[in-house]
């Protein structure tokens, strides 16, 4: 990148007249104020007054209120078992369904925590979370969107730790959250997004 | 209410803050033109930009009562837009570019002094692309949104010196860019 | 095969833990392309040797295959991952102390691939010899990515962590820091602002026992 003269920068800058330029250096101000001009006059994008004004009058939404709603609805998870498997399984789940919730987290391990996946996807069919805790394959921690407003998400269980993640749209769309905040170099060209999870009990 | 949609910011803030909420209509119509320019010239993208400047818009009424100096609405409101752009910028890298950052397509109905224009706009557009976000802002709010040296200060927080060199570098960038867009 | 009714499915593989010999080849097949398992195995044999974490280098591999990548970049990719890992074992056995866990290295090495230049790790480790630098390191990245100036980031997790924050809360005093650019603060009046309320920094909103009690196990081998 070359440097300019110095003159150009003090005209440009309001401490010198432009007359006081020789012509070649006048013809570069008037290249970067052409393009300022263009910038400056360009066509106007369409105002967003409507929308600023009727959000105002709407609670602010949370994303954990949003993911909250998801959760308050009813999710019946099914699997397919081994026999051998289901007997022990069973007994097991039957004790954890009766253990009354005190209002703390008996269910998770110590170094265990929460990961809560929320992607704005309007119009997907499907929208999957793949990192290594799915072995890198889709359908394992799906999202869902069951109200239809283009809001996915899902709340999984993970162990304490950072985890690093992508979206899979529609079975073949690879994205890395754009909400995530974090990212890491996938080491492929592209980058995934990167999850700090915390131990349910801090 | 028409003569008040004139009165300086500070006085509709002060309106606003007495409970006219609606108020905050002036401050959007008045301000959103120039956000809108910035935002779109800084992603490139002229829905990415609506998303950020009505977002910020959204923020600032909700912490309005938290601003210092009424006077420097506009410079608050600029910060909060130029702190999105970075951040959308930082996090757009990780995804796919989409195709609304295509070059615009002129009109064919349009007479050739448009389509020139057109044209020309767009190589700007191309060349501004290829500077660093920092310069990138430093260009817009210097030459497009016509701040002055001490607002850009105000808004980054940077020493004025600092912005200079900064504008500087920007300008020699983006002359470097068109020789090569032509 | 019968079906169960859940609400919890069963148990992931803890991150960190090491990939069994035989079963790194068994993993690998039949996804990973031919042409590479011989080369991640042998990969994966010599970290192993070295006493690094080995499932993070099976990922890798799945995840280039999963990914599409051809087999030379994922032998590049998983190569360069266990060399992440020895930098990242090697600055925490700067620190001293207990040698480190593998989830541990993990974090570390995640915190540099963001970016993080090695003699700002070294600061940061340097400066906190008493803590696990894998949040700190992650702290400081995360100020980084929300263009805070480098050296302003560290100062401001290492003054935290002397104002008594330790490990995860040294995240929260980023997002703290975060959130008052997004208030419109410039950077170095968020930073400030941070500094003052030490060690007084909002905690994150914990999910509540319906949450936990709803959230799912993936389970990939299903």
């Amino acid at each position: 990148m070359s440097k300019l003269d110095p003159r150009i920068h003090e005209v440009l800058d309001g401490e010198l007249p432009l007359e006081r330029l020789p012509a070649e250096l006048r013809a570069l101000v008037l290249r970067l104020e052409h393009a300022a001009g263009l910038l400056r006059a360009g066509p106007a994008p369409a105002s967003v007054a409507g929308r600023v004004l009727a959000a105002l009058h709407r609670p602010e939404p949370s994303r954990g209120r949003r993911v909250l709603q998801w959760l308050t609805e009813r999710h019946v998870i099914t699997i397919a078992m081994r026999p051998v498997w289901s007997l022990a399984l069973a007994a097991v789940l039957a004790a954890v369904v009766l253990v009354p919730d005190h209002g703390s987290a008996p269910l998770l391990g110590a170094q265990e925590g929460i990961a809560r996946f929320v992607g704005h996807f309007p119009g997907a069919r499907s929208v999957d979370v793949v990192g290594p805790f799915t072995d890198w394959h889709t359908g394992v921690v799906p999202l869902r969107d069951d109200d239809n407003d283009g809001v996915w998400s899902a709340v999984v269980v993970l162990p304490a730790g950072t985890h690093e993640y992508m979206f899979v749209v529609d079975g073949e769309r690879w994205v890395a959250d754009p909400l995530a905040g974090r990212y890491v170099s996938d080491g492929f060209g592209r980058q995934n997004a990167l999850l700090i999870v915390r131990p349910v009990g801090r | 209410m028409s003569g008040f949609a004139d009165a300086p910011d500070a006085d509709v803030i002060a309106r606003i803050l007495a409970g006219d909420g609606d108020a905050f209509g002036i401050l959007v119509r008045r301000h959103e033109p120039g956000l809108l320019r910035f935002a779109t010239r800084m992603l490139g993208s002229p829905d990415a930009a609506a998303d950020a400047v009505a977002e910020a818009l959204i923020r600032a009424y909700r912490h309005l009562a938290s601003l210092d100096d009424p006077t420097r609405f506009r410079t608050w409101l600029y910060r909060i837009v130029a702190n999105r752009c970075k951040s959308h910028l930082g996090r757009r890298s990780a995804q796919r570019v989409s195709l609304e950052e295509a070059a615009p397509v002129p009109d064919p109905h349009d007479g050739e002094a448009e389509l020139e224009r057109a044209e020309q706009l767009g190589l700007v557009e191309r060349a501004l692309r290829t500077l660093s976000p920092e310069k990138r802002e430093a260009f817009l709010l210097k030459h497009v949104e016509g701040l002055s040296y001490e607002e850009m200060a105000a808004l980054t927080g940077e020493r004025v010196p600092t912005l200079k060199m900064r504008v500087h570098r920007a300008r020699e960038a983006l002359l470097e860019a068109l020789k090569e867009h032509r | 095969m019968r079906r169960v009714a859940l609400f919890l499915l069963v148990i992931v593989a803890p991150l960190g833990a090491q990939s069994g010999r035989g079963s790194v080849r068994a993993r690998l097949m039949g996804r990973v392309p031919e042409a590479a398992i011989a080369v991640v195995d042998s990969v994966v044999r010599v970290a192993e040797g070295e006493r690094l974490p080995t499932e993070p280098l099976v990922q890798k591999a799945l995840e280039g295959a999963a990914k599409h990548a051809a087999p030379g970049r994922i032998v590049q990719a998983v190569g360069a991952q266990a060399e992440q890992l020895r930098q990242a074992r090697t600055l925490l056995e700067r620190g001293g102390g207990t040698p480190p866990t593998a989830i541990e290295i993990t974090s570390v090495a995640a915190a540099m691939v963001r970016g993080l230049p090695p003699p700002l790790a070294g600061r940061i480790v340097t400066a906190l010899p008493d803590e696990p630098p894998g949040p700190a390191l992650h702290a400081v990245a995360d100020l980084e990515g929300h263009g805070f100036a480098e050296d302003a980031a560290v100062d401001l997790i290492v003054a935290a962590a002397r104002a008594g924050l330790r490990g995860l809360r040294l995240l929260d005093v980023a997002t703290a820091a975060v959130h008052e650019l997004q208030r419109g603060a410039t950077h170095p009046a968020a930073l400030a602002t941070v500094r003052r309320a030490l060690p007084d920094v909002p905690w994150p909103p914990k999910p509540s026992p319906a949450e936990v009690n709803r959230a799912r196990r993936p389970r990939p081998g299903v």
